[in-house]
């Protein structure tokens, strides 16, 4: 038998064991939601450069057009040693010894495209196609980086074995005694004069469309696609719920039908969600042909049936907590059942149904796998309201999906995966502390 | 009103006719959309089989579940899902042992240990990871997770080793030695309980020590791989865990436990000698329903699990890339010709026929073990 003090001290780790369980809880919900929360706020609040400014001038005609035209020529001026330094340095390559100019021109050709790529195309050379060639950085956290790509050129230390280690090697040093040489200190000290970054409020992000696959822009289309795949799977959804939760609660007897209701809506629980997607592909898609192809039509009703249980159970709970008297009160005054289920219990059951809601709400506006194949698209325009029922559209979790890991530049739109990011889980966590506040309502109210 | 009150009153044998028809015929109704999810669940079965059963003719079946040769845009194509199906279980495992212990001792926590006040603020906490869209767990597991997995993964396993493992083998010991000790005479048993405990503490600590280094040691290729997706997945299926395990364990009910600290038990023996055994089936669906959710998730092992679809090497080890049927089907669809009837299309339906067939039966086991514990209780 154990000595009481080690049972003791048994008792205690265990208890120990439990709080610790409750901290690990804890901190994995603070870890996931610090770096989106941090770094997804900085889609909408960042020091934004004279690019921005121009973009947002010339893409969505916002912004005072003389005080950029001023902005813009001061920033010319501070541009202008670069681009002398880029031509001086042109011209001295052409006429370097074949060996050296092998040598260094690979080097220069970094620096030249980095150079573009910080401060949009250089004046007098043809304007590129691709509206990201056009501008150049409008943040000022990305133009940091194409600073670092100008001063430095990256490199693998193999020396250490295994993978290798990255080295930055400072540019200057290669260029040392050419023409090129000034333009490094220059860049690292006037990157302010030449960008003219300040701190930007861009609430616009969440309605603004994007240009060239989300290099500018907001992410309108996606936030609105969302919406109105959750607004339809809750108008599909809500109906259908709250009339079977009644009839299962009021109506049913308990026999075997109604015990083989009940197994399946436990069964369409727990159906993965990505079977619901193919079903609506296989179904409402190439079965009924309730449209040509992908729409959010289709979407929505896959979204609906995916959280009719949830709503379904809900609302028993609701309808269940209703206390007996309430019923017996509305039919001794003489309401027939079905009066005194309108008129008394489905008011009392009320804020119970709208929390589950709520709930499956943030659930339908969250899920990314039933909609692959039914309803989302990584690409497109805002619909009206009339589209919804022939065209796909995007939305927010398949985007995020697609953005950072199909995009052609991953890297170079981490802001706009944080920003979806953001908005979705702080739209679904809003969402619930809805709930929970109806919920908190509730208790008090029934207390009372 | 006057009038609808006194037919309402009137117990003709006409009105009393039609009002039974009414309450026929709005019941009826009721019952034809209640009847709806049911209908739902059968046309999904149907669809998905109907789909998936093309597939199945007798050579792809046995190909299906025997081969490993998963090429299936080659000419001729083959369609071995072995190893994808051992990858979705793999990261089930993996996700498993993370959330089921962890998820369990969480419960007991919150039904047991903490006072009242703490648990209404913990609980939100649990609401929260559950709100939380799985599209931004698979975005965390790529793009935050897994370049620190890649980079820092050896110190980060042998740290999480030593804080789990640690704490677990004092105990351990510490009950070893008292065991020992009980078995010498009384003037002799703080001696001969130290002496085990220094011994057997000294060989814990180097076995800790080496695995810890060896651990420490690890170079992680890729960070997106099956260890990656099963943490990232534990997390996820703890909210489900949780929230079932802690309502079988309330529902045991203050009797069990008072009769057992009556007995003279501490909280812990309570705990675990009394009020888990007795909520034990509740707590097996809590774990089953878990597993169902990691098994049937989908946009985190897509983004977290590198969708390398072959058997890892050994087949135990977490650190590389495999690929999960739900990865598979939400990947291949779009190359599938959606709508023209290619094997592709087909034996993704079949994938999907799998795992509905599998959350089918897990789900019929987790509502029997549900129904037997309120029996049981009542």
């Amino acid at each position: 038998m154990l000595r009481l003090g080690t049972r003791k001290l048994l008792d205690r780790s265990f208890t120990g064991l439990g709080v610790l369980s409750i901290a690990l809880l804890t901190a994995a919900l603070l870890i996931l939601l610090a770096p989106m929360c941090l770094r997804g706020s900085g889609a909408y609040v960042f020091q934004g450069t004279v690019e921005f400014r121009r973009v947002l001038l010339e893409k969505f005609q916002r912004g005072d057009r003389d005080e950029l035209q001023r902005e813009l020529a001061l920033v010319r001026r501070a541009r202008q040693p670069v681009f002398d330094a880029l031509a001086a340095f042109q011209k001295e390559l052409a006429v370097m010894p074949v060996a050296q100019r092998r040598k260094i021109k690979p080097d220069f050709e970094q620096v030249h495209a980095a150079v573009k790529e910080l401060l949009g195309p250089l004046p007098g050379a043809e304007v590129p196609l691709m509206m990201r060639g056009q501008y150049g950085q409008t943040r000022w956290d990305r133009a940091q980086v194409k600073i670092r790509k100008i001063l430095f050129a990256e490199d693998y230390d193999f020396s250490g074995g295994g993978l290798g280690r990255k080295v930055l090697k400072p540019r200057a040093a290669t260029f040392r005694g050419t023409a090129l040489e000034p333009l490094f200190a220059y860049v690292e000290h006037h990157a302010v004069a030449m960008l003219a970054p300040r701190w930007t409020f861009y609430g616009r992000f969440l309605t603004d469309t994007s240009h060239d696959a989300h290099f500018f822009g907001g992410i309108g289309p996606e936030a609105l696609g969302t919406l109105y795949l959750t607004l339809g799977a809750i108008l599909f959804a809500v109906p259908m719920g709250v009339i079977a939760a009644i009839y299962l609660v009021e109506y049913a007897r308990e026999n075997r039908l109604v015990r083989l209701l009940r197994i399946c809506i436990s069964t369409l629980a727990g159906v993965p969600s990505i079977v619901f997607g193919l079903f609506g592909l296989a179904f409402f898609i190439n079965t009924v042909h309730l449209s040509a192809n992908k729409s959010v039509l289709v979407g929505a009703l896959t979204l609906g049936l995916l959280i009719l249980p949830t709503i379904i159970r809900a609302s028993e709970e609701a309808l269940r907590a209703v206390p007996e008297a309430y019923k017996q009160a509305a039919l001794s005054l003489g309401a027939g059942h079905w009066r005194s289920v309108r008129t008394v219990i489905l008011p009392a059951a009320l804020p119970g149904i709208l929390t589950g809601v709520i709930i499956s709400m943030g659930r339908a506006a969250g899920e990314t796998a039933p909609i692959i194949f039914t309803a989302a698209v990584s690409v497109g325009k805002p619909l009206t309201l009339l589209q919804t029922f022939t065209q796909p559209t995007p939305a927010l979790p398949w985007n995020i999906y697609n953005l950072c890991s199909e995009h052609v530049a991953v890297d170079e739109i981490r802001h706009v995966q944080y920003g979806m990011v953001f908005t979705l889980v702080v739209l679904v966590l809003l969402l619930n502390l809805a709930a929970i506040i109806v919920r908190a309502r509730i208790s008090k109210g029934l207390r009372t | 009103m006057m009038n609808s009150a006194k037919s309402s009153l009137m117990l003709s044998r006409s009105a009393n006719r039609n009002q039974r028809l009414a309450r026929w015929f709005g019941e009826g109704f009721l019952l034809v959309v209640t009847s709806l999810s049911m209908l739902a669940v059968l046309f999904i079965l149907i669809f998905i089989a109907r789909d998936a059963l093309p597939f199945f003719s007798w050579t792809h079946f046995k190909e299906f579940f025997v081969s490993t040769a998963w090429y299936p845009t080659q000419n001729p194509p083959s369609f071995g899902a072995l190893s994808i199906l051992f990858g979705s279980l793999l990261v089930t495992l993996g996700a498993a042992l993370v959330a089921i212990p962890l998820g369990l001792t969480a419960a007991v926590c919150l039904s047991d240990v903490l006072p009242f006040r703490v648990r209404q603020t913990v609980k939100p906490v649990v609401e929260m990871l559950a709100a939380i869209p799985s599209v931004a767990y698979g975005f965390f597991a790529l793009i935050v997770f897994a370049p620190a997995l890649q980079e820092h993964g050896g110190p980060m396993l042998a740290w999480a080793f030593w804080l789990v493992v640690t704490p677990f083998l004092a105990l351990t010991l510490l009950v070893l030695a008292d065991l020992a000790a009980a078995r010498f005479a009384e003037n002799r048993q703080n001696l001969v309980r130290g002496l085990v405990f220094a011994l057997l503490g000294a060989m814990a600590a180097w076995g800790l020590w080496k695995t810890g280094r060896r651990l420490h040691g690890l170079e992680i290729s890729s960070g997106t791989n099956a260890l990656n997706a099963a943490i990232i997945l534990g997390i996820m299926a703890l909210p489900t865990m949780v929230s079932v395990a802690e309502d079988a364990l309330q529902a045991i009910g203050r009797d069990l436990r008072m009769a057992s600290y009556a007995l003279g038990a501490t909280r812990a023996e309570t705990l675990v000698r009394v009020v888990i055994p007795a909520a034990a089936s509740g707590i097996l669906a809590a774990a089953i329903l878990a597993i169902m959710r990691a098994i049937g998730e989908t946009m985190v092992v897509w983004m977290a699990s590198g969708n390398a679809a072959r058997i890892p090497e050994p087949w135990y080890n977490l650190l590389e890339p495999v690929r999960t049927l739900t990865a598979t089907i939400a990947g291949d669809m779009g190359e599938a010709d959606q709508s023209a009837g290619s094997a592709h299309y087909h034996v993704l339906f079949a994938m999907a026929l799998v795992l509905l067939l599998f959350s089918l039966a897990c789900n019929i086991v987790s509502e029997r073990m549900i129904a037997r514990t309120r029996r049981r209780l009542r």
